[in-house]
């Protein structure tokens, strides 16, 4: 029997496929699916759109085949499967959800599908259809390789930062992915932050998503991938963010940092990054091209997220074991010009610098901290576990994020050219360079 | 079995479904479980009375087990440009040789469906695999249409066709 995950390419919908059922008097019925989708090595599930005859005929009787077709082989196969159960919520029906908005979307059906439920089905066999096919080139990549070549090159990096832009770096390299970015949990579970991006014109380092909105916020939602081959307008992220935002009730002051992402994506992954069952970010790559990533590629950046997942918070705790003894460090020239103005908001820990808006949320309070104490006291370098120990910043107690929320505010400041920067000098060890005089004021 | 009633079809249903449409009939196997199988062409008779769909035998043997078994055949003719899709039903099929003619209309049908599937990125190679068949490898199957649905998505898929009974 052909496996049903040899035959993947077949099921991305690029030529429509065809159910074929009986009703109870033997009258036959032939219609065009939207989607099969695979779910495991034995069952697929098809959208459930309409109340028609299939459904009917299904209802009464749960045998069905179905006709799908490699689009660059025309190798042709019929499943014959047989109706489980019906899905109307969770991560399968989300992914089929976001995944037949691009379909309608892409073939001017928008407004017309709506996904009532996903059917799932057992797979009973599978036939290859007598016919010629095409032979095809050998495979551009194997993604086997590509994802040990890049899992290596996670398993180099010593803290976060590096662990980051080693992935992003191994992307491009081992996978030929050109727009990437890696968000993170917020500690109150609420929404996602940017932390992190590769082949956009802006970083959006700092941009903020809810759970729920867009193909990244649903995915992270539902903690499973979607991925789509269509560009979706219900699923843009563009829009997703500012009703995000605009829900979160951030009132009078303009925080929104733009959510980096191609103007014309046809081809998007979002990929919840997972660590012992607990999400902790989202891994989201993109590309111009349609359907540019395909079940291999979700397999492989799976795997990857796994692995990141646990490099995460391993790496947020490296601290446990031990930082670097400061160093002596030869002192910075003295701050000179005109003052900066830091004004800090209590409401949102929002912090803006001459007017200009920095950041906010826990992000912000560290800075608050590290501009206090170089105000109040002159100091300059501190360390991650005083900062953890600092009850100013009010750090959750598990998976704080520390480390994440610092690389988050050192690129905000090079981002913003800020004349405070922060600039590592050992592990779990850094210093505050200012330029500057700050005036602190509490708005 | 012809019959007496006028038929369901229209000279501009004829024409649609011996067009570059995407067909796919189906039949009913022993224990109502389904049999399917892509068309590779189709003819329609000049009084619009009978429909003729071209199969391969060796890809289609089970729909053909099905027709022979019980007369009822289901075909679905869809244009891919604007998704217009019909469904005709019928309980008097047969399989039947082809007839002089019929083997250049296959021809005919796979390259007007190759230049159909152009703009949508299928290469000529892949669709002329999709629906090569030897000519000694080709079969009809013959049935009056009984009854004629819109099955273009939307609010009216599924509707009977003016007409129909």
């Amino acid at each position: 029997m052909v496996r049903l995950e040899s035959i993947r390419d077949c099921l991305e919908g690029v030529v429509p496929g065809n159910i074929a059922t009986c009703a109870p008097d033997g009258t036959p019925n032939v219609a065009y699916l939207s989607q099969v989708q695979f779910v495991d090595s034995e069952h697929v599930a098809l959208s459930y759109q309409f109340f028609n005859t299939t459904r009917r005929n299904i209802l009464a009787s749960p045998y069905a085949r179905v006709s799908v077709i490699d689009p660059h082989t025309a190798a042709h196969y019929r499943l014959s499967l047989q109706y489980l159960r019906t899905e109307d919520s969770g991560p399968l029906f989300e992914t089929m959800k976001v995944r037949l908005a691009g379909i309608a979307s892409h073939t001017g059906m928008s407004g017309v599908f709506r996904l009532l439920g996903s059917d799932i089905y057992r797979v009973l066999d599978i036939e290859r259809v007598p016919g010629e096919t095409v032979v095809l080139p050998p495979a551009h990549r194997n993604r086997l390789s590509s994802l040990r070549a890049c899992s290596e090159m996670l398993c180099g990096a010593a803290d976060l930062e590096g662990l980051l832009s080693r992935l992003l770096a191994g992307l491009a390299r081992h996978f030929d992915i050109e727009h990437a970015m890696v968000l993170m949990l917020d500690e109150g579970g609420g929404h996602l932050y940017t932390v992190a991006s590769r082949g956009y014109p802006s970083s959006g380092v700092g941009s903020e998503i809810a759970l729920g909105d867009g193909i990244i916020g649903v995915a992270a939602r539902e903690r499973t991938p979607i991925r789509i081959g269509h560009f979706a307008a219900e699923y843009s992220y563009g829009r997703a963010i500012r009703s995000g935002l605009e829900q979160s009730g951030v009132s009078g002051i303009e925080t929104e940092i733009p959510l980096p992402g191609l103007p014309a994506s046809c081809s998007q992954l979002a990929v919840p990054i997972m660590a012992c069952h607990t999400l902790v970010g989202m891994l989201y790559v993109e590309s111009a091209q349609e359907l540019r990533f395909g079940y291999d590629d979700e397999d492989a950046l799976v795997a990857l997220a796994g692995q990141l997942g646990a490099g995460l918070r391993v790496l947020q705790h490296t601290h446990e074991g031990g930082e670097d003894v400061a160093e002596p460090q030869p002192s910075p020239p003295p701050a000179r010009g005109r003052a900066v103005t830091v004004r800090h908001y209590a409401e949102n820990d929002s912090v803006f610098l001459d007017g200009d808006y920095l950041i906010k949320g826990v992000a912000g309070s560290i800075f608050l901290a590290l501009v206090r104490d170089y105000v109040d006291k002159g100091q300059t370098d501190f360390s991650n576990r005083e900062l953890r120990l600092d009850p100013r910043i009010r750090l959750p107690e598990i998976s704080d994020n520390l480390e994440a929320r610092l690389i988050l505010l050192a690129r905000r400041l090079v981002e913003r050219a800020a004349p405070v920067q922060i600039e590592k000098t050992g592990r779990g060890r850094f210093r505050l360079r200012v330029q500057r005089p700050l005036s602190l004021v509490q708005a | 079995m012809p019959s007496s009633l006028p038929p369901i079809l229209d000279l501009a249903h004829a024409e649609f479904i011996s067009g570059a449409v995407s067909i796919n009939a189906a039949s009913c196997r022993p224990g109502g479980f389904p049999a399917l199988a892509r068309g590779l062409g189709c003819r329609v008779a000049e009084d619009c009375n009978s429909v003729n769909v071209i199969f391969g035998v060796k890809a289609a043997a089970d729909v053909l087990d099905g027709v022979r078994r019980s007369g009822a055949l289901s075909v679905v003719f869809s244009e891919p440009s604007t998704h217009r899709t019909l469904q005709l039903k019928g309980e008097d099929a047969l399989v039947l040789r082809l007839e002089p003619g019929d083997a250049d209309r296959v021809a005919r049908y796979r390259d007007a469906f190759v230049a159909v599937l152009a703009p949508y990125g299928h290469t000529e190679e892949m669709v002329r695999a999709l629906l090569a068949c030897p000519a000694d490898d080709l079969v009809m199957v013959r049935f009056t249409p009984t009854s004629a649905f819109s099955q273009t998505p939307g609010p009216h898929a599924g509707e009977p066709l003016a007409g129909a009974r």
